[in-house]
C-alpha cells in the first residue's frame, strides 16, 4: 500500500525530469551563465576572464547605440502589431466572410505562402527590390509617376529602418492572419445568423461578435509579435549589412551579436543579452499573468 | 506504401553514411571565404584532385563571403571548432587568431622543408609572423588602385592621369562637366570597402610616427587634427558618388565598371580578373591613390596585404591536413589559381605570361617596384576602432553624423581598447 503511494508519487516525476533535465542544460544553465558573464571583460579568443563587476552596464548605459536600438525595436513592435496583429485580424474576417468563401483559399495560401520562405531568402528578394540601380519598387515609383517618391531604400538612415520593418510585414502577417482564421471558425454559426436576423451589417457583426470573440487570440498574437519584435535579428543583419548605415537600422539583437562576434566584447554582448532577456521576460509575464482567462 | 519506401531509404542513407564513415578515411575540414566564381570552382577542382591523389584523406569545404567570414572564423575558433585549414588575412586579423592559441606554428614546418620555405615572396611572409613565430603561408598578394575606364577618361579629354588629391578632384569635377553624373563610386553599405579608403588616406595624410601608436592598442589616442581632415576630404569624395553610395554594395559598383558605365572606381588588383572574364570588359589603366600636398604619409606606398592560410594546432590529423596545406600552396596549384582566377599570388614564378594578362604582369611589378606596403585599415587597427570609423564614416556619408561625433566615438573606442590592452 505505501510502496504503491510512493511509487505513484514518483512515477509522474520519470515522466518530467528528461523535460527538466534538457531545458536545464539548453536553457536554465546558459541563463545563469549568460548572467555571469555579464560581470566579465573577455576575448573569445582567450580563455581568461577579468572581473569587472558593473562596469559593462555602465558603459550600457552610456552607449548611445543600445538607445537607437531600443527605438528601432520599440517601432518594429508597434507597427507590427498595427500590421500583423490589427490587419492580420481584418485580412481573417474578410477571408471568412461567406461572400467570399469559394476564393478564401486561394488568398489564404497566397497571404501565408510568405511564411514558409526562410527569412534569410526573403532578405534578399528585398534587397533586390530595394536596390536603388534597379529595384523594382524605384521603378515602380517612377513608372507610376511617383518618381520623386523613389529613394536609396535601405541607403540612408532615415529610410532603412522603415524599409526593413516592411519586409517583416510581408513576411510574417499571413501567419498571424491564420491564427486569426482558426480563432475565427470556432465562433458559433449561430451568433452571426442571430445577429444577421436582427439586421446588423457585416461591419457591425465584425465588432460586436467578432472581435470579442478572438478577443483572447488578439492578446496572444499581439504578445507574441511585441516579444517577436524585440528580438529580430535576420532581417536588419542581412537587409542593411548589420544595421546600417551607420548604425541607424541596427536592433538590440544584432548590437549584441556584434559585439560580440564582431568587436570581440563578449562581456558586453552578454550584458545585451540579459536586456534583451529582462524585455521579453516583462512580455512573458503579462502575457502569464493578465490574459490568463482561457482556452487560447 | 510510401511510409515504409521512406523508412527504407532513411535505412539506406543511415547504413551507407556510416559505412562512409567506417572506412577509415581521414577527413580534413578546410573553411574559406570565396562561395563565388571563378574562385569556387577552382577550389571545388583542387579539392577534388587533392582526394584523387590521396584517396584515404576527404576534404570537407565550406565557404561563406567576406564580412560573414570574418565573424564566422572568429566563432569556430572561439568555439575550439578550428577547421583544419583556413584563408586568413594577415597582420592584426591574423594576430588575433593567434592569440587564441589555435593556430599552428609553421616554424618547425618551414625549416624542415627548405624548398618549401624559399618558394614565397618573402616580404609577404612577414605580415603573418608574430614574434619570430610563423603563423600562416600567403596565397594572393595584393594592393588598392584607382581603376579608370580609358575610353571614358579619352572621351572626357583627361589625358594626365591624377598624382594629387585636388588634381583628382578637378579629374572629377571634369568628368561631371562632361556629364558623367558619378565620376566615382563605391559600395559604402560594405564597411570594409570604406576602411579601404579611410586606411590609404590615413597613411597619406598623417606621420607614419602618428599612425604607429595610434594603431598600436596600448597607445592609440587618434587625437591628431589629421583624422579630421581625411574624414572632411573622404565627405568630399563621398559627394562625387551619387545619392546611392550607401545603398550599393562593392560588388554591384565593380559590376558597373565592368559594364563601362562607372569612369573611376578604387580596386584591389586581385578584382581585375573580374573585369578580364566579362565579355563587356572595358579597356582600363590604373594609378596608385594620389599623395595629399600637404601630407606627411609617404605617397609611394600600396595599400594592401595578403591573404593565406593558416592551420588548427588541434587537428586531429595534423599530418594530412599539412599535406594538403603544401598542396595548396605548391607552385603547380597556385599557377593554376592564377589562370583560374586571374589574381596575384605570393608564390615565386606562379605568375608568368602564361597564365596570366599583362594587366597582371604589370600589377606584379607595381608590387615589386612600390617601396612598401600598408596593411588595410580594418586589419591594422583594433576592430572597436576600425569600426567606429567605417560605421561613422558611413553614417557621415547618409547625413546622419557629423565627423566631430565620429571621432568622438573613435576617441572613445581607443580608450576602452587602450584600458584593455593595458590590463
Amino acid at each position: 500500500m505505501v510502496s504503491r503511494r510512493i511509487r505513484s508519487a514518483v512515477e509522474p516525476l520519470g515522466f518530467v525530469l528528461p523535460c527538466i533535465a534538457v531545458l536545464g542544460v539548453f536553457v536554465y544553465y546558459p541563463l545563469v551563465q549568460n548572467m555571469i558573464y555579464s560581470f566579465f571583460r573577455f576575448s573569445a579568443f582567450s580563455p581568461e576572464k577579468i572581473f569587472i563587476g558593473l562596469e559593462n552596464y555602465r558603459m550600457l548605459l552610456k552607449d548611445e547605440v543600445v538607445l537607437t536600438a531600443l527605438r528601432n525595436n520599440t517601432r518594429y513592435a508597434f507597427i507590427s502589431v498595427l500590421i500583423q496583429v490589427c490587419w492580420g485580424l481584418v485580412l481573417a474576417a474578410i477571408l471568412e466572410d461567406r461572400s467570399i468563401r469559394r476564393l478564401a483559399p486561394v488568398f489564404r495560401t497566397t497571404f501565408f505562402l510568405p511564411v514558409v520562405i526562410s527569412v534569410s531568402v526573403v532578405c534578399l528578394l528585398f534587397g533586390f527590390i530595394y536596390s536603388p540601380i534597379d529595384g523594382i519598387l524605384n521603378n515602380f515609383l517612377n513608372l507610376v509617376g511617383l518618381g520623386a517618391w523613389a529613394r536609396p531604400w535601405l541607403g540612408s538612415g532615415k529610410t532603412a529602418i522603415w524599409a526593413t520593418i516592411a519586409v517583416s510585414q510581408w513576411h510574417s502577417t499571413g501567419y498571424v492572419m491564420m491564427l486569426f482564421i482558426v480563432a475565427i471558425q470556432k465562433i458559433p454559426e449561430e451568433l452571426y445568423e442571430a445577429a444577421e436576423i436582427d439586421g446588423a451589417g457585416k461591419l457591425r457583426r465584425f465588432f460586436v461578435i467578432t472581435l470579442p470573440q478572438v478577443k483572447e487570440m488578439f492578446f496572444v498574437t499581439s504578445v507574441i509579435t511585441v516579444t517577436g519584435s524585440f528580438l529580430v535579428f535576420n532581417e536588419p543583419y542581412i537587409l542593411t549589412k548589420g544595421g546600417g548605415p551607420g548604425t541607424s537600422s541596427i536592433t538590440l539583437a544584432v548590437h549584441m551579436y556584434q559585439s560580440g562576434f564582431f568587436k570581440d566584447m563578449m562581456g558586453y554582448a552578454s550584458t545585451i543579452a540579459v536586456v534583451i532577456f529582462l524585455i521579453s521576460a516583462v512580455f512573458a509575464v503579462i502575457q502569464l499573468t493578465a490574459f490568463r482567462s482561457g482556452e487560447d | 506504401m510510401f511510409k515504409r519506401v521512406l523508412a527504407v531509404s532513411i535505412l539506406l542513407a543511415m547504413s551507407v553514411s556510416f559505412a562512409a564513415a567506417q572506412s577509415g578515411k581521414v577527413t580534413i575540414r578546410f573553411f574559406h571565404r570565396w562561395p563565388m566564381e571563378p574562385r569556387f570552382s577552382y577550389f571545388n577542382q583542387v579539392v577534388a584532385e587533392f582526394e584523387k591523389e590521396n584517396p584515404g584523406i576527404k576534404i570537407e569545404m565550406d565557404s561563406v563571403v567576406n564580412d560573414a567570414y570574418k565573424e564566422k572564423i572568429r566563432v569556430l575558433i572561439s568555439s575550439n571548432d578550428v577547421p583544419d585549414v583556413f584563408i586568413t588575412w594577415s597582420d592584426s586579423f591574423a594576430y588575433n587568431l593567434v592569440k587564441s592559441g589555435r593556430v599552428k606554428s609553421l616554424n618547425d614546418l618551414l625549416a624542415r622543408d627548405k624548398a618549401f620555405a624559399g618558394s614565397f615572396i618573402q616580404s609577404q611572409v612577414k605580415p603573418f609572423t608574430f614574434d619570430g613565430v610563423t603563423y600562416g603561408m600567403p596565397l594572393t598578394i595584393d594592393g588598392k588602385v584607382f581603376v579608370y575606364n580609358k575610353d571614358i577618361f579619352a572621351k572626357a579629354g583627361i589625358s594626365k592621369l591624377p598624382s594629387t588629391y585636388d588634381e583628382l578632384i578637378s579629374t572629377l569635377d571634369t568628368l561631371k562637366t562632361k556629364g558623367y553624373n558619378v565620376p566615382l563610386l563605391e559600395g559604402l553599405s560594405d564597411a570594409w570597402a570604406i576602411s579601404h579608403y579611410l586606411g590609404t588616406m590615413f597613411q597619406r595624410y598623417l606621420p607614419a610616427d602618428v599612425l604607429a601608436k595610434d594603431y598600436a592598442e596600448a597607445t592609440g589616442e587618434f587625437t591628431n587634427p589629421g583624422y579630421r581632415t581625411v574624414l572632411e576630404r573622404f565627405q568630399k569624395l563621398v559627394t562625387y558618388m551619387g545619392p546611392n553610395a550607401t545603398s550599393l554594395s562593392h560588388t554591384e559598383v565593380r559590376n558597373q565598371f565592368i559594364a563601362g558605365k562607372l569612369p573611376l572606381i578604387y580596386l584591389q588588383l586581385a578584382e581585375f580578373s573580374y573585369i578580364q572574364a566579362s565579355k563587356t570588359k572595358p579597356s582600363y589603366g590604373y594609378f596608385n591613390f594620389p599623395a595629399f600636398a600637404d601630407g606627411k604619409g609617404d605617397p609611394g606606398l600600396l595599400t594592401g596585404a595578403p591573404e593565406g592560410f593558416m592551420m588548427s594546432n588541434t587537428s586531429k590529423n595534423p599530418e594530412a591536413a599539412e599535406k594538403f596545406f603544401k598542396f595548396l600552396l605548391s607552385k603547380e596549384n597556385t599557377s593554376k589559381f592564377v589562370k583560374a582566377v586571374g589574381a596575384p599570388v605570393a608564390v615565386i614564378g606562379s605568375v608568368n605570361s602564361e597564365n596570366s594578362y599583362p594587366e597582371l604582369m604589370q600589377a606584379i611589378d607595381l608590387i615589386n617596384s612600390v617601396k612598401g606596403s600598408a596593411p588595410w585599415f580594418d586589419n591594422a587597427v583594433n576592430i572597436k576602432i576600425a569600426d567606429a570609423f567605417m560605421r561613422g564614416a558611413q553614417a557621415v556619408a547618409t547625413g546622419d553624423k557629423t565627423i566631430d561625433q565620429v571621432i568622438a566615438t573613435a576617441q572613445a573606442a581607443a580608450k576602452v581598447v587602450k584600458s584593455e590592452a593595458k590590463k
